[in-house]
């Protein structure tokens, strides 16, 4: 069930009816309703895998509560091995076997041998990486002393296939949403009219800004011997907003359609294009990803707190397993390794943790300097991008070269339109950046004004929607 | 809460009374599924049914028949519904003696729900009194044909309708072509391209669509009837631009297909050198001379069998 379909439209109102009205009073029955919801929502896409996350949820409730029954290390540790094994074991399978093996036979044909085994037809659970990275969270942080289990399997399963959130993020920190589900949600007007704005915003920038990307990416990235350098870099442009307004509109979506049932879940993108290093653009994109990383990968291996070569290695391992959390391909490695590379001027000036504030808050236009700073850093992101997404290596070095040519300064083939209103979108971006999303305009005060602002976002939506196209992150 | 309910129900108002006026156009201004729905449950006397897609649609001229002809085809009609369609009113057409089915670059490996034509389906079902199994019961599309189609489309649909005051473009008949123009060489070679990269699926699977064109085959030849498989005439440029090894394999098939049936024959008029440049309206479809030169070549065939 996409969010941007009839059947979402649907769906939602009558989860949200039932849940405000009818299994309001007890909190355990409310909970109960939301993990039938879930799985309903889920079955939608496959009933059949409807089984692993009952397994990953069953497994990370019992390691939870036998965890913290023991300060043996030795059992803890073997407890924790456990989780990540399950956990880690199931996601490899349905989305690594098959990448493995065949680097494995490629490997192994260099050296003028052949490795006998065949890859299998495996499909890959949808969200099949979100839900599983949330529920090892849970463990990690019991193991660490963190967060304390819970003992109550109904939240807890609740918490791993909550459905706004269950098939593409944010990924949840236990210690953030599963409190929730164990208090009582009360019904609160201002945060569900904001849940619908991110709702409305969200579906906007799913189904017009990416949607009308998708089209044009679509046939250059197809088509794109046949292009001039000048259109393959805007292809590469498009994609940028594409993958942007997909994925950050999913998020909008799920974040607005948890906050009409009470929950507040973690932000995933702050206006990421206007980040003036990349260190700045991984605070806002993707956050609830990069903020795992950091927590789980990147800090345990020491973070920025040892020597400069250990500091490098470490960026490199986050940025590469962050390319492999995307996909079972070398298109998603080397798109991380690209981003470990055009970090390390970062590493070396120790400005990696620069630009935590707002750009050039309170002027209405940037400087020059945080034009050339945005501008340069767009670049280096939309540059990888094209690897995220080629089919293959030699199809995206195909693309970059024909891009680099004395064709890039030649007049591109492109829709003018599309290039137009994705400059004024990103000049609403600017305007709204010291706010945690685009619709909120609370500062309006006229009434009338801001209705006429959704109307006009509901018009547009409805007028100028792309073709439908999957949501780009499912497929991770 | 009560004051969240009003405020949406407020501010959805005047969304579900265009929804509603949307629907109603939709049910109530005839087009040309319900208008060919209409025509062919009133002709029981027909003795030789076309189907097919735009190529079809546009290219054969029941007016230029020997025998009494209507063009059940329709622009992006596939296979499935040809054979929802043939099924459905096989029963009622005694006089049927012929079939003319038309096997195009696409017929073959085309998808059921292609997400450019998949609001069709629902007109299949909804105007063509068609049960379609695509269709779930629980799909709200279903019950709604304004849910079907983008809102943009729509607005174009109800444009056409108070530009044109009709949107039936078929005659009597159920062919479909208005078209008498025609391009130069230089934008028919750019059309093929554009075109040719549209109906490129990527697919070499026959299997399903074979296997429901044999299944009419079989359902004709227990009525008596003689099939026609029609390779509908293109532009060389068009041809020489799509996938060579796809061609071959449909052209396999077709000979296939005739070669074991007795009630099957097939003309080939694709690159057919009696079809010029001034035939086409584009680079697949005929215009209205290239229909009736289409039509007079098939009408001999008939003839001879």
């Amino acid at each position: 069930m996409l969010f941007n379909t009839i059947d979402f439209a649907i769906f939602m109102p009558i989860i949200f009816l039932l849940y405000w009205f009818v299994f309001y009073k007890n909190i355990k029955t409310q909970n109960v309703f939301l993990v039938i919801a879930s799985y309903f929502f889920y079955a939608c896409w496959d009933w059949r895998f409807l089984g692993l996350i009952f397994l990953s949820s069953l497994v990370d409730y019992v390691v939870g509560l036998y965890l913290v029954k023991t300060d043996n290390k030795t059992k803890r540790k073997s407890l924790l091995l456990t989780s990540l094994i399950v956990n880690l074991g199931v996601l490899g399978f349905f989305k690594y076997y098959n990448f493995f093996l065949e680097s494995f036979q490629e490997v192994f044909s260099l050296f003028g041998r052949s490795l006998e085994s065949s890859t299998l037809h495996i499909l890959l659970p949808v969200g099949i990486s979100f839900y599983t990275f949330q529920t090892l969270s849970y463990t990690i942080d019991i193991y660490r002393k963190r967060l304390e289990p819970t003992s109550n399997v109904v939240s807890f399963f609740a918490f791993v296939s909550f459905f706004p959130q269950l098939v593409a993020g944010p990924i949840e920190r236990a210690s953030n949403l599963l409190p929730q589900f164990e208090r009582k949600r009360h019904f609160n007007y201002a945060k569900s009219i904001d849940g619908l704005r991110l709702i409305l915003l969200g579906l906007f920038k799913k189904m017009v800004i990416a949607d009308n990307c998708a089209l044009a990416v679509n046939e250059i990235f197809t088509y794109y011997p046949e292009y001039s350098g000048s259109t393959l870099f805007f292809g590469a442009f498009f994609f940028a907003f594409q993958i942007y307004g997909d994925f950050s509109g999913y998020s909008d979506i799920a974040i607005g359609s948890a906050r009409l049932l009470g929950f507040d879940l973690m932000q995933n993108f702050n206006s990421p294009y206007l980040s003036r290093n990349l260190g700045e653009f991984w605070r806002r994109w993707h956050i609830s990803l990069s903020t795992w990383f950091r927590d789980y990968v990147y800090i345990p291996l020491g973070g920025s707190q040892v020597s400069k070569t250990k500091w490098i290695r470490n960026i490199f391992i986050v940025f590469l397993l962050s390319g492999l959390w995307h996909g079972a391909n070398w298109t998603f490695i080397i798109w991380g390794f690209i981003h470990a590379l055009f970090f390390l001027p970062l590493i070396f000036k120790s400005s990696n943790a620069k630009f935590k504030d707002v750009a050039d808050n309170n002027k209405l236009l940037p400087s020059i300097k945080t034009v050339f700073q945005i501008g340069s850093t767009f670049l280096v992101v939309l540059l990888a991008w094209v690897f995220f997404r080629a089919e293959n290596i030699t199809h995206a070095f195909l693309y970059l070269n024909g891009m680099f040519d004395m064709s890039l300064f030649s007049f591109p083939t492109v829709s003018r339109g599309l290039v137009l209103f994705l400059v004024v979108y990103m000049l609403f971006e600017w305007l709204q950046r010291d706010k945690k999303h685009l619709l909120e305009i609370d500062f309006i005060r006229s009434k009338p004004l801001r209705i006429a602002i959704y109307y006009c976002l509901v018009f547009i939506i409805f007028y100028f929607a792309g073709d439908t196209q999957p949501f780009i992150y499912f497929q991770f | 809460m009560k004051k969240l309910l009003s405020h949406i129900s407020l501010f959805l108002i005047p969304i579900l009374v265009i929804w509603i006026l949307a629907e109603v156009f939709y049910r109530t201004v005839p087009n040309n599924y319900t208008y060919k729905h209409k025509q062919i449950s009133n002709n029981t006397d027909i003795e030789v049914l076309i189907l097919g897609d735009s190529h079809t649609f546009y290219g054969i001229n029941p007016e230029f028949l020997s025998l009494k002809a209507y063009n059940l085809s329709n622009v992006s009609q596939t296979i499935y519904f040809d054979k929802l369609l043939f099924e459905k009113h096989i029963k009622q057409l005694s006089k049927l003696k012929y079939l003319i089915l038309a096997v195009d670059y696409t017929t073959l490996s085309q998808a059921d729900n292609t997400q450019e034509d998949i609001w069709r389906k629902y007109f299949y079902e909804s105007q063509m009194d068609l049960d379609v199994p695509l269709i779930k019961w629980y799909n709200p599309k279903k019950y709604s044909l304004a849910l079907t189609r983008k809102f943009d489309k729509t607005w174009q649909t109800c444009e056409e309708y108070h530009n044109k005051g009709t949107l039936i473009g078929c005659d009597a008949n159920g062919w479909g072509n208005t078209y008498l123009s025609t391009v130069d060489s230089v934008e028919m070679n750019r059309l093929a391209h554009v075109v040719a990269k549209k109906h490129e699926d990527g697919s070499l699977d026959f299997s399903l669509n074979t296997e429901r064109i044999q299944q009419m085959i079989d359902l004709c030849q227990s009525k008596n009837i003689q099939v026609l498989l029609v390779n509908m005439p293109s532009v060389p440029e068009y041809v020489s631009v799509l996938n060579a090894e796809k061609w071959q394999k449909i052209d396999a098939v077709c000979q296939l297909l005739e070669t074991n049936n007795s009630n099957v024959t097939r003309i080939d008029l694709l690159e057919d050198k009696r079809f010029v440049l001034k035939d086409f309206q584009d680079a697949d479809h005929l215009n209205a001379d290239g229909a009736k030169k289409c039509s007079l070549v098939i009408d001999q065939y008939l003839n001879k069998l």
